[in-house]
């Protein structure tokens, strides 16, 4: 028992600071992305070759004047970034991110907590991420901020539904809710072989969630200043930022877990295959953000709901009609 | 178990007042929320996780989100002023009255019963909650659920009828 609640500690403690950490150097990654992809060199200046500029925006970002708006709802304005962060850090708690190792004689599973609907709890908490944007928004007494709430707000709303709906396809195959299930139903074959389509359906409508660009109409900053973290200022908005970036490792976590295998493979140890992995959809995200302009409003709402939409209910029908004709 | 779902009670009952009590209707629906996660918890005591996911998946995040947007579209906090109306206090005076009779009959009338039919605690912690209830919603149950999708489809497209009236 108690073995086991120590062990349990220390998995949270390193998932966390591992998290935060990757948050942190992402920014620093994404900056580095840019700069090759439009022909510069990116920040060079704090440490060997920028090494040291996340720790350097931190510092900087603690030391600014926090500013609350007059008329601002407080205690809102103060909760709203942290919703944003706490699902995105909770999200990692079922995620398994490598094989089970052998400790002293007990066997610890690499993964915080195994619940058996593991699937479902991501869905249920990314699906509260929405309220951290939409009550800074309206939280601001802004106008920026609130139409970029708002159209926040409908965006992810119209994204959720494709987003849950190709996530089907992969439970249908593996026949359960349980990542770690999932992950050893994938020990022969990855299911993207399976799901290409749904495979890219999460990862378009995952990018509408995070509010990356095609997708950032919420703090489409030719228009509305920077939507709804127009106001915040400080801390407050490193939270929204931790979370933003958190959010992307988490999903490219979920990528990773649900079509590529989660941490098996050969050779390497499974937590680094789980790293590696994981660090080429993270590449895939950032790569989308700097390649694609962003969509107009209307287009946006017409891909979600006209396009993709149909696209994962095809999805779902095409896989349950091989599933039966295969007899699996 | 017992402490937690007490606190679950005490946050679920302080959470419901303050929906209703609360003035700015933004307010109120993130206390319904809270509500909803408190419900959530139940499930989970219960070891009905599949329901708690669904609870926080379709009520918290998905309806509630909706309402808070209407209420931020409306800009509902301008309204200041509460109109008291007497039939509407008539109306929740007998409700309150049924319910509470309502209760009241089921606390007098309920004992702890046994556990009938071919699933065991046992049973169902082996094969997971999750598929006995979709082999129950796609075989015993399967005429209510679909009348259930039916009614759905129906508001949607009544949904759909009413806003394309106005413009």
């Amino acid at each position: 028992m108690i073995f086991w609640l120590i062990a349990e500690i220390i998995k949270i403690l390193i998932v966390f600071a591992g998290l935060l950490a990757a948050a942190a150097y992402l920014t620093l990654l994404e900056r580095k992305v840019a700069a090759k992809i439009q022909n510069r060199m990116g920040p060079m200046e704090a440490g060997f070759h920028g090494l040291l500029q996340p720790i350097a925006d931190g510092i900087k970002l603690f030391f600014k004047e926090d500013i609350i708006p007059a008329d601002a709802d407080k205690i809102l304005f103060l909760l709203a970034p942290i919703i944003v962060v706490i699902p995105a850090l909770t999200t990692f708690a079922v995620i398994p991110f490598g094989a089970p190792v052998k400790i002293l004689g007990h066997t610890v599973p690499l993964q915080i907590t195994n619940v058996n609907i593991g699937i479902l709890f991501i869905l249920a908490l990314s699906s509260l991420g929405i309220y951290g944007v939409v009550l800074g928004g309206w939280a601001s007494n802004s106008k920026y901020s609130l139409l970029g709430g708002i159209r926040t707000a409908a965006q992810m709303i119209s994204y959720e539904i494709p987003l849950v709906l190709s996530i089907i396809g992969v439970i249908m195959i593996a026949g359960d809710l349980s990542l770690s299930k999932i992950v050893s139903e994938q020990s022969h074959i990855w299911f993207i072989v399976y799901q290409p389509v749904g495979f890219i359906i999460y990862l378009i409508a995952s990018t509408a969630e995070m509010n990356r660009v095609p997708f950032d109409l919420g703090e489409a900053e030719g228009e509305l200043v920077a939507g709804f973290h127009t106001e915040y200022s400080s801390m407050e908005f490193a939270f929204y930022f931790i979370g933003e970036y958190a959010q992307i490792v988490v999903n490219s976590a979920i990528i990773v877990t649900l079509f590529l295998g989660g941490w098996q493979g050969p050779f390497l140890p499974s937590v680094l295959w789980f790293l590696i992995k994981l660090f080429f959809v993270v590449l895939i995200y950032l790569w989308l953000r700097w390649t694609y302009p962003r969509l107009r409003y209307d287009e946006l709402m017409d891909f979600g709901w006209k396009f993709l939409l149909p696209l994962a209910l095809a999805n779902i029908i095409v896989t349950g009609f091989i599933m039966i004709l295969m007899n699996k | 178990m017992e402490a937690l779902f007490y606190i679950f009670s005490i946050i679920a009952v302080f959470s419901a007042l303050m929906v209703i009590s609360m003035k700015n209707p933004l307010t109120s629906a993130l206390y319904l929320v809270l509500c909803f996660f408190t419900i959530a918890g139940f499930y989970v005591i219960l070891g009905m996780q599949f329901l708690a996911a669904m609870q926080v998946l379709v009520y918290a995040g998905a309806i509630m989100v909706l309402v808070v947007l209407v209420i931020m579209l409306l800009n509902l906090s301008k309204i200041k002023k509460i109109k008291m109306d007497l039939h509407q206090i008539f109306i929740a005076g007998v409700i309150f009255i049924i319910l509470l009779a309502e209760i009241t009959i089921y606390i007098i009338n309920g004992y702890p019963k046994k556990p009938t039919g071919i699933y065991t605690h046992a049973l169902i912690n082996k094969i997971g909650n999750t598929q006995i209830l979709g082999e129950f919603l796609f075989t015993k149950y399967i005429l209510p659920f679909e009348v259930a999708s039916v009614l759905l489809l129906v508001a949607i497209i009544g949904a759909y009828l009413f806003a394309k009236k106005k413009s």
